[in-house]
């Protein structure tokens, strides 16, 4: 902790950052409510940014209303940026929607400034007592000599009978309040920091996925040599230190036996009256459930990550992915060399994605065209005034409108007939917009008349009266 | 099953259940489409699936292509082959298997290859026929949620692969030589 590693912690590492940060009590009550307290693991960018537009209300509520003026999405992608580091920004697979998740980084700090108001008490014997344990766990799981721990379990057995001698003659050892206090407030204390270190955790196997890949990329000498070096026989993430212990642990906790008795013991241990008194948050009886979600969430990216490694790996996509780059090189290079003086129009050729059919039943058939009916009549002078401004009140109507309608809706589909047309784009002219969609089938020879068929349209004229028309039904094609 | 791939492209994200029925029918599909001169392009680890123009044996009888050929543009090529590499780049630093790219930065990925002229909305508005040309060749997608952001579906490894680039880098040093020639060595 000399100074120069603790002016660029100061500067870099992102929990320090965030502790100095200008508005440090605006983000971490924020991140704290909505990822700590409320143990989520991933929040969709449209969920998070609806709770902190809620936030900033409320906070401009009590700030004044020019106070923090940024939109929601401006902080929330400020946050997962690189100058802040708080925020993992990801596309979770099969969604199009960006997810946020908080980085460890962020999370330590948060919990070190709830650890500061914590603690009614500090108990340092529970405390004591688990080191012995852990040191007692250690030197019995190393010992080699059969007679050693032989030796160890008779002592044990021994303490045993004799305590069960003592119940039997009546003598109950009851645990002190303070006592169970103590180590209430360790456990609670350890059952948060495990969810915590989910995170962590999960962090470490990117992190290490990513040194891996690097290595990878790099590499110089033969595959073979490679794999050996890097992976000897174990799969590299689910094989590390962190894996496997994050297996073991996952292991232990899903056996349905554990999970009954984590229950059980939890529901009885907060019953007690000297934990009533610690007024315990009462979700800790789900903790193991918590877990569970979590590590669950965890278990996924292990495989996820592990998954893909074999895949990079794999033997012909490593050896394509280093002419890809050998080439790549020599394409940028020349690339740079012409850039003032770009090819003309086409250059290279590729295939594409699906063979191209073309379907003869799809194309319209030869139809005759409908003759025209001519009837004699007589015509006459006209009689009646006609008010002049029917010839200015004509409406426009944009063909070139209806044809984009048309060649839109046939982007996505086959065929579209003119009364889908019409729900998707209502009319606005009633009768004479209809008239010219007909005249637009007419002139298109990829659409079709159906006079066999008829489709009926409403809408509401300009005056306000309810009008129908029957056409035949009218088809574009693609 | 085969009506589907003659459509277009088949993704297990779209259409779990259909991706299902490919992998087991995978062998009568593969002999169906055999005939026709085609062969099912599968990958499993990346889930999609196509079919393509089967490169013909010497003593076999030359079918008629049902792949079309497409004309690629320089540009279109380009960027086709810079994404590429970017796809090689996300590969090597781990983390999400999806790449998802704003027009920005599409844009900074290709402005080094571009010539330095003046007209900037030109430059720009020719990139962004470009991209526009890429998604509907279907190697760029836009995300639902913002115009402005694609992802470069994977599918593009199995079209740009090493022989394309091959020969796309061939044409580039044949041309650079051309220009050589004409420009008397100042290009």
């Amino acid at each position: 902790m000399d100074f120069a590693t603790l002016e660029t912690l100061r500067d870099k590492h992102p929990a320090w950052r965030l502790l100095v940060a200008d508005h440090a009590a605006f983000v971490i009550s924020f991140l704290h409510g909505s990822f700590i307290e409320a143990k989520a693991r991933a929040w969709s960018q449209r969920e998070l940014s609806l709770r902190l537009e809620d936030h900033l209300h409320a906070l401009r509520e009590r700030l004044g209303e020019g106070s923090l003026p940024r939109t929601a999405e401006a902080y929330l992608d400020d946050w997962a940026g690189a100058l802040c580091g708080w925020l993992r920004k990801f596309y979770p697979p099969g969604s199009d929607e960006p997810h946020f998740d908080l980085t460890p980084a962020a999370e330590r700090a948060i919990r070190w400034l709830a650890q500061l108001s914590e603690r009614p008490f500090v108990g340092t014997e529970s405390r004591l007592l688990t080191v012995f344990h852990l040191l007692k766990q250690m030197t019995e799981g190393t010992e080699q000599d059969p007679q050693a721990r032989l030796a160890e379990l008779e002592r044990q057995k021994a303490e045993l009978e004799a305590e069960i001698a003592r119940v039997r003659a009546g003598q109950l050892e009851m645990m002190e309040e303070s006592a169970i206090r103590e180590r209430f407030q360790q456990m609670a204390d350890t059952a948060h920091g495990l969810l915590a270190d989910f995170r962590q955790l999960e962090h470490g196997f990117h992190e290490l996925d990513r040194a891996l890949r690097e290595r990878i990329a790099t590499w110089e000498g033969t595959r073979g040599e490679l794999l050996e070096t890097v992976f000897g026989e174990h799969d590299a993430i689910s094989g590390s230190d962190e894996g496997r212990s994050f297996r073991a642990f996952w292991d232990f906790l899903m056996s349905p036996a554990r999970q009954e008795e984590l229950t059980r013991s939890l529901e009885r241990v907060l019953a007690h009256p000297a934990v009533q008194a610690l007024q315990p948050d009462p979700r800790l009886t789900r903790i193991h459930f918590d877990w569970l979600e979590a590590g669950e969430h965890t278990q996924r990216t292990v495989a996820r990550l592990s998954s893909q490694l074999r895949r990079y790996l794999d033997e012909h996509v490593w050896l394509e992915n280093r002419r890809i780059m050998q080439l790549l090189r020599g394409v940028e290079q020349h690339a740079l060399a012409i850039r003032n003086h770009p090819p003309g129009a086409a250059f290279m050729e590729l295939d594409e994605p699906a063979p191209s059919l073309e379907l003869p039943v799809e194309r319209p058939l030869f139809s005759p065209p409908v003759q025209a009916r001519l009837t004699d009549t007589e015509v006459r002078e006209a009689s009646g005034e006609v008010p002049s401004e029917a010839l200015f009140a004509r409406m426009f109507i944009d063909k070139e409108q209806l044809r984009e309608h048309v060649r839109d809706a046939l982007r996505t589909r086959e065929q579209v007939s003119l009364a889908e047309l019409v729900r998707e784009h209502p009319l606005e002219h009633g009768l004479a917009e209809l008239v010219v969609y007909l005249s637009l089938a007419a002139e298109n020879r990829r659409a079709a008349i159906d006079d066999s068929n008829t489709q009926d349209f409403f809408w509401t004229d300009a005056r306000g009266c309810e009008r129908r028309a029957t056409l035949p039904l009218v088809l574009f094609l693609r | 099953m085969l009506v589907s791939l003659m459509k277009g492209v088949l993704y297990q994200e779209d259409d779990p259940v259909l991706w299902q029925t490919l992998l087991q029918q995978q062998g009568r599909v593969r002999d169906h489409v055999l005939v026709l001169g085609l062969q099912l392009m599968l990958d499993e680890a990346e889930g999609y699936a196509c079919l393509r123009q089967r490169p013909m044996g010497g003593d076999e009888q030359e079918l008629p292509r049902l792949v079309a050929r497409r004309q690629l543009s320089y540009g279109v090529s380009l960027l086709l082959a810079l994404l590429r590499k970017k796809l090689v780049d996300v590969d090597a630093s781990g983390g999400s298997s999806r790449l998802v790219l704003r027009r920005e930065d599409i844009h900074e990925l290709v402005r080094l290859f571009q010539s330095d002229g003046t007209n900037e909305v030109r430059r720009v508005d020719r990139l962004d026929a470009d991209i526009a040309k890429v998604v509907e060749l279907g190697f760029l997608r836009k995300l639902r949620e913002s115009d402005d952001t694609f992802e470069v579906r994977r599918i593009l490894k199995a079209f740009v692969d090493a022989q394309w680039l091959d020969a796309f880098e061939q044409r580039l040093a044949d041309y650079r030589a051309h220009l050589n020639e004409d420009h008397g060595g100042t290009a």
